[in-house]
């Protein structure tokens, strides 16, 4: 064990993808240096190339580029572009890291990123970022929105570095930032943990002739479709056919292409993610044209996270064709550039069918330099080149002290890898919690410029968004427009206001024009202003100072098809925007202190998990649990889909938890009530001894779920009719009705993926499977059936399923609208089956059926929901603050959710979540004072006559009457309206109530609005 | 239930064909298909939609049938005349990679061009093997006219061995159920020596009235090869050409003479033909390729030819490997692409690439090529294609080629099987495939492949193409010494 000084209160992220970015902010936001170490010239990685995101199609540029600009100007993160980690020396606590920074040719001190010297160069090279599709320069920035927005030399393609005489950048660059002479760079750095994020690379169909792929231009892979369909991509998301140009008409998507392919490619594993991204392609696809035909040809539709289901439900229902097909072969269509696809159909008949674009949804295989990296460091991975885990510790490396998340712990999807990003940061600072604060910095902002009395000063910032708002909205007119504004006196248009080095400029614009007053004319405030009101405090003026016109969501996005209505409309919002901003007032900031303790509710392995993950880094927890013990669920669960035993696991978290001495259990209570808000919570406890209050800066909900209790398929009436439950207890006690059995039939989705809970349980088809594969490798000549409606082994399970095929289980796929039949008789159980091979039916005789039943929310999650004021979706489950980016969050501070309560999931993404919900936490506990948002109530003291209207219609109970006592014998004691700011939401509901003008909510008071208004009308 | 046509149900309810396409697609309106692309509705649902759009459905003419056939969706899974799925015995699957491997993801039957022939495809194969349905495979002529070309098992991302479950299940057909001439044949040649039962006699007095010809047609000093001990390469024939197209043997006549070869055919036991591998009778074709050794030892040769049909070099090479390994130390064997290719690269023969102007293509036998790649880990693609290019410099390939070629639909014995059409409709995607090329000549390596394109193909898709053996091609081709320039 490393002695307590040599330890290093630093971490090393390695890949700048959304899972590096999301596990360093969660460091370097809790006490933590963090270096991030990223192989090419930006980071952002993979998500950066995407259009939308599913299942919500949002934007994903949108939603990432806020985090990469965190990322870029956070005091506590050090980016280190263009370089490679070499070596690795030292232990847990103390590791000597060997890296390589490669040369860049451009000083990223002296660049700013005025681009003139790619306009002046003239050798273009296939523009990797956007799939080769189009070109970009020898020297070249990796995207628009890129971080740290620098220029770079691309040595191969340059003309002078192949010995050519050309210099032409070096000749226009105007700050003299080009260095021919730039060499590789040998460093090292010392660091407490590391954290392996270096992502994976999508399967490359080249030389496969089966699909086609390089000989006919119309069949594409799936990342280069998302090049087309991206608005800022090459070709301004306009999706047609590369050979002719031609709009797209009948596009299929082959499925599983580098994925679940045992022969020809040899990838043992599903890569998750496939069937969603096809999905949203084809949902995106047919946005942009309604006429288009799309079919998914696919082996199983693999829909299993939140909301996934109704997404693909959604596209069934728009008409999206899908086909349980495998396509063998891509072969030359009828006509022109068109292809052909042979297939069967749901009855078995073999058809052909025309089709003018084919996109092949690969899949995400482990890079080679990943696989040596791992070499190097002595990372164990799996076979199929994933850094191998145990379910108990699923960010945890062979090697002590460094942690993997992302793609490279297996295959998964933005909010898994999110997820287990912040798992790791968990796990690597509960092992350096004692050095934490030793390396970080404190940010520190200019003193506030008092602008009281001084004349409003605007600044009006337009933003192209790429081509978001520009291929819309006159950018042009209405920057002209708004520069003969009253009280404007500086206008500006930027490609993206949003990119870091936007904010620069706009800090230099404040000091340089002494601005007072900031619009920006881009997109919504709700992504966007915190980044702004950030730029504003680095620029020496109040936060408050600012106001936001959304001329991309409410206008580009709406009116495309009216380009010179639009840029009307812009110009009036610009113009509301400017007179409401010449009204704006400074507000002080207001901090509250944080309480240093956690209150855990729910004591199954996730809030045991997340209770041991706070108290390891010593922060008192009080965890709750409503039954006599720990344990959960759990108790019911012996294996893991890895084959790991969990009871002793269990025994040894829950001993763990009950002998920590930082943890106080509460079993048979409940939390009955609440009040507080991030960093201050106070919560009363039911106990069966009385109740007790609690004060408690975090809270994490761990409540849970339940199995769903199936009344189909003859459940109850038969003796040898069980849940996957029952039969894992029968089997574990050795009932004879399994040792003797010789027919078993599993029925999969009992209760799941059903009208009344439209969403995929996620681990039955696995644990189905684990339970038929030992049953076959127990007694091979008994017969096991498996009747699903898709295999969802999703990553590496699906060497399961194929394991379980091998000895022998057979697998039946029946159709929703034609269930399998349960017949018990006086001779026993009789299946009876469709085949969705021989289309025929086929009774089973059946010893034991086992029905893999849903899991559903813990029905008290919906009273503690109204406790803390959370929301629940349709099915019951908690409403994460962003199903993408913010997966343990709620949109309410403070409190953080993990487990069953937030949608059905395995042991080690359970834990994995926990362990997530903990670092979120510790962000707030490990930092002693938190800001609070701004946006407030405020009393006007000489309208408010504390008449107490808005009292009861503040649902915050934000509001108070208090009595202040007369200072002299004249007066009378007064009562008086107080805001208790910590509570209020600034949702505005008091000033709406308010019938004299009373009280208000910062930037939206009555005489702001109204300018706005009146700003509105007179044109 | 109630019958609908599209266009029909669309008009009534005033919405568009495709929307209504779209409701079936989507399992809204949950409607069966039929034939002639009626639907089949029930009446519950159909009243459904009828309230939905409020339309009385009193007023409209629809036809009803009576409820549809037994175990339809409608009706729900009832236990009678279900039959109870099967037992396997073991006895088909040698290994759960020949069936239980499969993910039944349709590729395999999506890629057979005779998927639906018998109602049945590689994946029903598979299925019926999996689900114990044995005796109805077993008694199914449709593994006899599936070709065995092992399209489905490269198509299939599960690697199943379909192929090899396909042979056993011709194996354990009962002989005399075997169809068409096939086994017949395995016998006669177990018997006779060949397949046709010619006898010794009449076999080298025919050769030897051949190799007169040969003399006639200026091959000097060419003599009957018959027995020629010692010599460096030992051929084998296909018994149909002396009986029906003797000529057919000349062409490596001429290239041996032209590149002075030593070489020989035995006078017993020269077929080259080897249809136990067929009749999935391992015993047979493991005696057949005995007595090739027992040739190569007695007429004590250096290097087995082996023979030109695909599947007889694939069966002789796989049986030399499997039974006969120490016997490979004394002997070497070569295939007819590596000994033109040889002939050519080494100056052996002159080649005159003038005589072949027309746009030449080739077809990839599948035994050749996919399967020999797949058992043998080497598959012949570039080989052909280089000799061919050297006689005919104007080629064009099919699509799809090499490993992924189709089979022309006589191969796994067609040419032999009595199932004519199956066989004329297997071949339609070679047709296809050649029409498209525009190649005016077809080049192959296989005596099937040239029968079937020759001889079915051509007549029944009105296809101009010209067939040759790419030894005819060469032997075409050939400057023959003393007679430069003129054509052979």
């Amino acid at each position: 064990m490393i002695d307590f000084e040599e330890k290093v209160g630093s971490v090393m992220v390695v890949g700048g993808g959304i899972a590096g970015i999301q596990a360093s902010l969660d460091l370097a936001n809790s006490g933590f240096y963090v270096y991030l170490v990223e192989s090419t010239g930006a980071i952002g990685g993979a998500m950066a190339q995407m259009d939308k995101t599913f299942p919500t199609n949002d934007c994903a540029m949108c939603i990432l580029s806020p985090k990469l600009v965190e990322c870029g100007r956070h005091l506590n993160i050090q980016l280190m572009t263009m370089t490679e980690m070499k070596q690795v020396e030292g232990e847990l606590g103390n590791f000597t890291v060997f890296l390589r920074q490669h040369p860049r040719f451009v000083d990223v001190e002296k660049c700013i990123a005025c681009g003139k010297c790619a306009q002046k160069c003239p050798q273009k090279v296939p523009d990797e970022f956007n799939r080769k599709i189009n070109t970009r320069k020898a020297i070249f920035v990796k995207y628009p929105q890129a971080v740290p927005l620098k220029y770079q030399i691309d040595p191969v393609a340059c003309n002078h570095m192949r010995g050519g005489r050309c210099r032409e950048c070096e000749a226009v660059c105007p700050c003299g930032a080009i260095m021919f002479d730039d060499y590789p760079r040998d460093f090292q750095v010392k660091v407490g943990s590391i954290i392996l994020a270096p992502g994976y690379r999508t399967f490359d169909p080249t030389g496969l002739s089966a699909w086609g792929y390089g000989r006919f231009p119309n069949v594409i892979t799936a990342i280069e479709l998302e090049r087309y369909l991206a608005v800022s991509g090459p070709t301004s998301g306009n999706l047609v056919r590369p050979s002719d140009g031609k709009p797209v008409r009948r596009m299929a998507f082959l499925q599983c292409i580098g994925s679940r392919d045992y022969n020809q490619v040899l990838k043992n594993y599903c890569s998750s993610v496939c069937c969603m991204y096809a999905i949203k392609q084809a949902m995106i696809a047919t946005d942009h044209n309604r006429n288009l035909q799309a079919s998914i040809f696919h082996m199983d539709i693999r829909t299993p996270g939140k909301d996934f289901e109704r997404f693909y439900d959604r596209a069934r229902h728009r008409g999206i064709a899908f086909q349980r097909c495998r396509i063998h072969a891509v072969e030359p269509g009828e006509a022109g550039d068109d292809v052909t696809l042979r297939y069967l159909t749901e009855n078995g008949k073999q058809i052909s069918e025309q089709f003018d674009m084919v996109v092949l949804s690969v899949g995400m295989e482990p890079t080679p330099e990943v696989i040596a990296l791992a070499e190097r460091l002595r990372v164990a991975l799996t076979p199929e080149g994933f850094a191998a885990s145990s379910c108990f510790s699923p960010v945890h490396t062979s090697r002590p002290g460094i942690y993997a998340c992302g793609v490279f712990a297996g295959p998964s999807d933005i909010p898994l890898s999110v997820i287990e990003a912040s798992a790791a940061a968990t796990a690597a600072a509960v092992r350096l919690s004692d050095v934490r604060y030793s390396l970080s910095r404190q940010k520190q902002f200019p003193p506030e410029r008092n602008v009281e009395g001084e004349k409003p000063r605007i600044g009006v910032f337009v933003c192209n968004c790429g081509s978001n708002i520009a291929d819309v909205v006159n950018v042009h007119d209405v920057a002209r427009y708004a520069a003969s504004l009253p009280e404007v006196v500086f206008v500006e248009k930027t490609l993206f206001a949003c990119s870091q080095d936007s904010q620069e400029i706009i800090r230099k614009r404040i000091e340089e024009e002494r601005l007072n007053r900031i619009v920006i004319a881009s997109c919504t405030p709700r992504t966007h202003e915190p980044l702004f009101r950030e730029t504003l405090r680095a620029s020496g003026l109040n936060e408050c100072l600012i106001e936001m016109a959304n001329i991309r969501n409410q206008l580009a996005w709406v009116h495309a098809a009216q380009p010179d209505e639009a840029t009307e409309k812009a110009k009036d919002l610009v113009r509301m925007a400017v007179s409401k901003a010449a009204l704006l007032e400074p507000v002080p900031p207001v901090s509250v202190r944080i309480t240093p303790q956690a209150l855990v509710i729910g004591g199954g392995l996730a809030g045991m998990t997340a209770a041991l993950g706070l108290a390891d880094q010593g922060f008192p927890v009080h965890l709750v649990e409503k039954a006599a013990q720990l344990g959960g669920n759990t108790r019911h669960l012996f294996k893991t889909w890895k084959g790991e035993p969990i009871p002793p696991h269990m025994d040894m978290l829950a001993s763990r938890v009950r002998e920590h001495s930082l943890i106080t259990i509460h079993l048979k209570s409940a939390v009955v009530q609440a009040e507080g808000y991030v960093g201050s919570f106070t919560s009363t406890i039911h106990k069966a001894t009385g109740n007790i209050t609690v004060d408690h800066g975090v809270v994490i909900l761990a409540t849970g779920g339940q199995a769903f209790k199936p009344v189909e398929y003859d459940y109850g009436l038969s003796q040898d009719i069980f849940t996957s439950l029952e039969f894992d207890k029968l089997y574990a006690v050795g009932d004879e009705r399994i040792r003797n059995g010789r027919n078993f039939v599993f029925i999969q989705c009992v209760g799941s993926r059903e009208p009344d809970r439209n969403y995929c349980s996620r681990v039955c088809c696995t644990h189905s499977i684990q339970s038929a594969l030992t049953l076959k490798q127990e007694k091979p000549e008994r017969r096991v059936f498996v009747l699903h409606r898709d295999v969802r082994t999703y990553g590496l399970r699906e060497d399961l399923y194929r394991r379980a095929r091998e000895q022998g289980v057979i697998f039946i796929n029946y159709d929703v609208h034609q269930k399998p039949n349960v017949v018990v008789n006086e001779e026993g159980i009789e299946v009876i089956v469709w085949d969705h091979v021989l289309h025929e039916p086929f009774s089973i005789p059946a010893d034991v059926v086992t029905l893999a039943t849903a899991i559903v929310p813990n029905p008290d999650t919906r009273e503690l929901a109204k406790i803390y004021k959370l929301p629940v979706d349709a099915d019951g489950f908690l409403l994460e603050a962003h199903v993408k980016l913010r997966p343990v969050d709620f949109a309410t501070d403070g409190i953080f959710l993990a487990g069953l309560a937030h949608y059905p999931k395995p042991i080690e993404e359970s834990i994995a979540q926990a362990q997530a919900a903990v670092a979120r936490a510790v962000t707030v506990l490990s930092s002693r004072w938190v800001d609070l948002d701004l946006v407030k109530a405020r009393v006007d003291p000489r309208r408010c006559d504390a008449c107490a209207l808005c009292v009861d219609a503040c649902p915050y109970e934000a509001l108070a009457i208090e009595r202040v006592e007369s200072r002299s014998d004249s007066e009378k004691d007064r009562q008086e309206l107080v805001v208790r700011p910590a509570k209020c939401k600034g949702c505005g509901t008091c000033q709406a109530t308010c019938p004299k003008e009373g009280i208000s909510v910062t930037g939206f008071s009555y005489a702001q609005l109204s300018a706005q208004v009146r700003s509105a009308l007179t044109n | 239930m109630i019958v609908i046509r599209i266009g029909q149900l669309a008009d009534q309810l005033g919405v568009h064909r495709n929307t209504i396409r779209n409701w079936i697609r989507s399992g809204r309106l949950p409607a069966r298909s039929m034939s002639g692309k009626r639907y089949l509705l029930t009446e519950a649902d159909f009243s459904k939609i009828c309230q939905e759009f409020g339309i009385d459905r009193s007023a409209l003419r629809l036809k009803h049938v009576p409820g549809a056939p037994l175990m339809s969706r409608e009706m729900g899974l009832m236990e009678e005349n279900v039959r109870r799925i099967g037992q396997p015995s073991g006895r088909l699957l040698g290994a759960p990679s020949w069936g239980e491997a499969c993910m039944t993801c349709g590729s395999c039957a999506s890629a057979c061009p005779i998927s639906g022939v018998d109602g049945l495809d590689p994946r029903k194969a598979v299925r019926m093997a999996v689900l114990g349905l044995e005796e109805e495979l077993l008694a199914s002529q449709w593994p006899w006219k599936c070709t065995m070309c092992g399209k489905c098992e490269r198509a299939c991302p599960m690697n199943v061995e379909i192929v090899a479950l396909i042979q056993r299940v011709r194996g354990l057909r009962d002989r005399d159920k075997v169809p068409g001439p096939l086994h017949k044949g395995v016998l006669m040649c177990l018997a006779k020596g060949n397949n046709l039962g010619i006898p010794k006699v009449d076999f080298v007095s025919l050769l030897d009235e051949m190799s007169r010809e040969m003399v006639d047609e200026g091959c000097e000093g060419f003599t009957s090869p018959v027995d020629r001990k010692g010599s460096r390469i030992m051929m084998l024939v296909n018994s149909k050409e002396p009986f029906a197209e003797p000529d057919d043997m000349k062409h490596w006549w001429k290239i041996f003479h032209a590149a002075g070869e030593s070489w020989t055919i035995p006078s017993e036991n020269w077929e080259g033909v080897n249809w136990a591998l067929f009749t999935g009778d391992d015993e047979s074709l493991k005696t057949i390729v005995g007595r090739i050794v027992e040739n190569m030892y007695r007429l004590e040769c250096k290097t087995l030819l082996l023979p030109e049909l695909g599947h007889s070099y694939y069966a002789t090479r796989y049986g030399l490997q499997t039974w006969f390994r120490e016997d490979l130390k004394n002997f070497t064997v070569t295939t007819v692409f590596d000994l033109l290719l040889s002939y050519i690269n080494e100056g052996r023969i002159k080649i005159d690439p003038s005589r072949h102007k027309m746009l030449t293509t080739y077809n990839d036998p599948c035994h050749y090529g996919r399967k020999s790649l797949k058992t043998f880990g080497q598959g012949y693609f570039e080989e052909p294609r280089a000799i061919i290019k050297k006689c005919a410099p104007n080629y064009v390939d099919l699509y799809p080629n090499r490993a992924d070629n189709y089979c022309c639909g006589a191969g796994g014995g067609g040419w032999a099987t009595p199932f004519k059409e199956e066989r004329v409709y297997f071949g339609r995607f070679k047709a296809n495939q050649i029409a498209t090329s525009r190649a005016g000549l077809v080049i192959t390596a296989c005596h099937n492949c040239r029968d079937q394109i020759t001889k079915s193909l051509r007549y029944e898709y009105d296809l101009k193409a010209d067939v040759k053996y790419i030894w005819e091609l060469v032997a075409d081709s050939l400057v023959l010494p003393g007679n430069r320039g003129k054509r052979t």
